[in-house]
């Protein structure tokens, strides 16, 4: 747990980089910290582990206030991510992932299994890599390589810096889910830097919205997209955020609050599984120009989807959530 | 082949084959032939000239690295220019006034020209030292801070690998440096092979002069090889993976 009480920081005596900032991360929840360059939410982060100082405030960790911990001592209990260039390049992988518990004093083979486990979870070769330097490695397996190092001891609490902002594409999104599944696992608490709407919707279960070190919103994903608390919001999310919302519901979710379609002459029709994402449904419906789709779990047919269903499910969420 | 390959290949073939003209033109005409008939005196010349060159060298070595590492710790970070400064200014002499200087306040023998090499030993190995340890990347520094290493782990653990060949570069620069600046210690009387080459230059006798010259350059050369070995070895094998990567992409 995170506990941000009316914290503020002020750069020699007069840029206010962050102002009476109040924020709640409850335990294995992830918090994206969002906003334009210059926002602040860089400075937050780095608050908590103590690179960064506060001028005024408290922050809380798991009931302790920071202020009374030794500094070192609470930087070995929280994971740290940074965007690139994290990993030490004089050292094996293995000596990378396994410095904190390094540190902390834990035997060889306590270390050897750590190593072995953390390395399955990200899915990486533990005897193909243990003698290989960072390197060598691509950039999207650098980066798996850093949330590792993060998770080593154990941390309750994970710091994420911009963690895929360096990686292309399609890499990032790998990533993504891939830490996504680990989290599931995992449950940390995660304080995660970015400055990609998309990457916040797809992963937070909170998202703090910032602008000149304050805090603008933090509500859950689907909140910030239907109803923004302001001007600066509804810009910062952008104008298709109803589209965006659209990814965070299934046909499932769907299927609980309002009826389908009743069943017509399905021939022509492509069916749908019930898990898929109304994003992904809504984008066929306009893409293969059909009217409908067969809504299917399990080869039975529920019913038939179209445009107008999703409509009506997302005003009734607009609704729900006010 | 590249014709840069090709061109350093024709420049090395070209200077060994003068090396070997010397050397046959050297033997035979017996200008080596005081190291075999005046062992024992020649023995003692090169004991002293290694002496002179360890000593001063060893003495830099001991002072130029921690001086290095400490003025690039945080406290000192404003301090850092200055010292630099100082010991720009200490190279800027030229060694013969150093050496002049040392015989001046310590008087004549070889103290005083251990103490003149060592004072010009100094900067080579501090700059290579600043340089070395500036160069690691503020990121990683940042990580390993921010993962809970102490100053004196990321010293340990992360600049000094960084720095290490760098470092060895500055004492590789200033130990061969010295083995030529040595000689010149007959001047204040401070013994070496310099008495050999001072002494063939004085009597016009090219024996003596050669007999010096020769083992002087031989020991640079020596010493050259011996300490790139060093350098090898203490640059971490990660750290020369990624220079060699950096060095593809560019």
């Amino acid at each position: 747990m995170i506990q941000f009480k009316q914290v503020s920081k002020v750069y020699n005596d007069e840029v206010q980089a962050l102002r009476g900032i109040n924020l709640h991360v409850k335990e294995g929840e992830m918090a994206i910290l969002i906003g334009p360059s210059g926002c602040g939410k860089t400075t937050l982060l780095r608050l908590v582990n103590q690179l960064e100082t506060m001028t005024s405030g408290e922050i809380i960790l798991h009931k302790e206030n920071i202020k009374q911990i030794d500094k070192i001592k609470v930087r070995r209990q929280i994971g740290y991510v940074i965007q690139s260039n994290g990993l030490f390049p004089n050292m094996t992988i293995e000596k990378n992932v396994m410095i904190v518990p390094d540190l902390l004093g834990w035997d060889r083979e306590k270390q050897k299994k750590r190593f072995h486990y953390l390395m399955e979870l990200i899915g990486m070769n533990p005897d193909e890599y243990r003698r290989r330097y960072p390197h060598e490695l691509s950039g999207g397996q650098q980066q798996r390589i850093g949330v590792a190092r993060a998770l080593a001891a154990d941390p309750p609490i994970m710091l994420m810096d911009e963690p895929f902002g360096a990686l292309d594409p399609i890499i990032r999104l790998r990533l993504q889910e891939e830490f996504l599944q680990i989290q599931r696992e995992v449950r940390k608490t995660v304080l995660f830097v970015s400055h990609d709407m998309d990457e916040a919707v797809k992963m937070g279960d909170k998202i703090v919205l910032m602008r000149n070190g304050e805090m603008m919103q933090a509500d859950t994903p689907a909140k910030i997209l239907l109803h923004p608390k302001n001007h600066f919001v509804e810009e910062f999310v952008g104008e298709d955020r109803i589209l965006k919302s659209l990814k965070l519901y299934t046909l499932r979710d769907l299927v609980k609050e309002v009826n389908l379609c009743s069943i017509t002459d399905i021939n022509d029709k492509p069916s749908i599984n019930l898990d898929a994402s109304l994003h992904h449904v809504f984008s066929m419906l306009l893409h293969q120009g059909y009217q409908q789709l067969a809504v299917v779990e399990q080869d039975k047919l529920l019913g038939m989807v179209d445009i107008s269903v999703i409509e009506q499910f997302i005003r009734l969420e607009q609704q729900k959530l006010l | 082949m590249s014709w840069n390959k090709r061109i350093a290949i024709i420049v090395k073939l070209f200077f060994s084959i003068i090396v070997i003209v010397f050397f046959y033109w050297a033997i035979t005409n017996n200008m080596l032939s005081h190291i075999t008939n005046e062992a024992t005196e020649f023995l003692a010349l090169l004991k002293q000239h290694i002496t002179i060159i360890f000593i001063s060298g060893g003495l830099a070595v001991l002072i130029a690295v921690p001086l290095g590492i400490l003025v690039t710790r945080p406290m000192f970070k404003k301090v850092d220019w200055l010292i630099v400064n100082m010991a720009n200014l200490g190279q800027t002499i030229p060694s013969l006034a150093v050496l002049a200087l040392a015989m001046g306040i310590l008087g004549i023998g070889i103290k005083a020209a251990i103490v003149a090499l060592f004072i010009y030993s100094l900067l080579p190995i501090l700059q290579n030292t600043i340089a070395g340890l500036e160069s690691v990347n503020k990121q990683t520094i940042d990580a390993a801070e921010g993962m809970g290493l102490t100053s004196l782990q990321i010293l340990w653990k992360i600049e000094l690998p960084h720095a290490a060949y760098s470092i060895m570069a500055g004492i590789r620069t200033a130990l061969v440096i010295n083995v030529g600046t040595a000689a010149l210690a007959y001047l204040i009387g401070g013994g070496g092979l310099g008495v050999w080459i001072f002494t063939g230059i004085q009597m016009f006798d090219h024996t003596y002069l050669i007999s010096g010259a020769v083992p002087v350059t031989v020991l640079a050369i020596a010493m050259d090889y011996l300490l790139k070995g060093v350098q090898m070895m203490v640059d971490p094998k990660g750290l020369r993976l990624a220079r060699k990567i950096q060095h593809m992409e560019e």
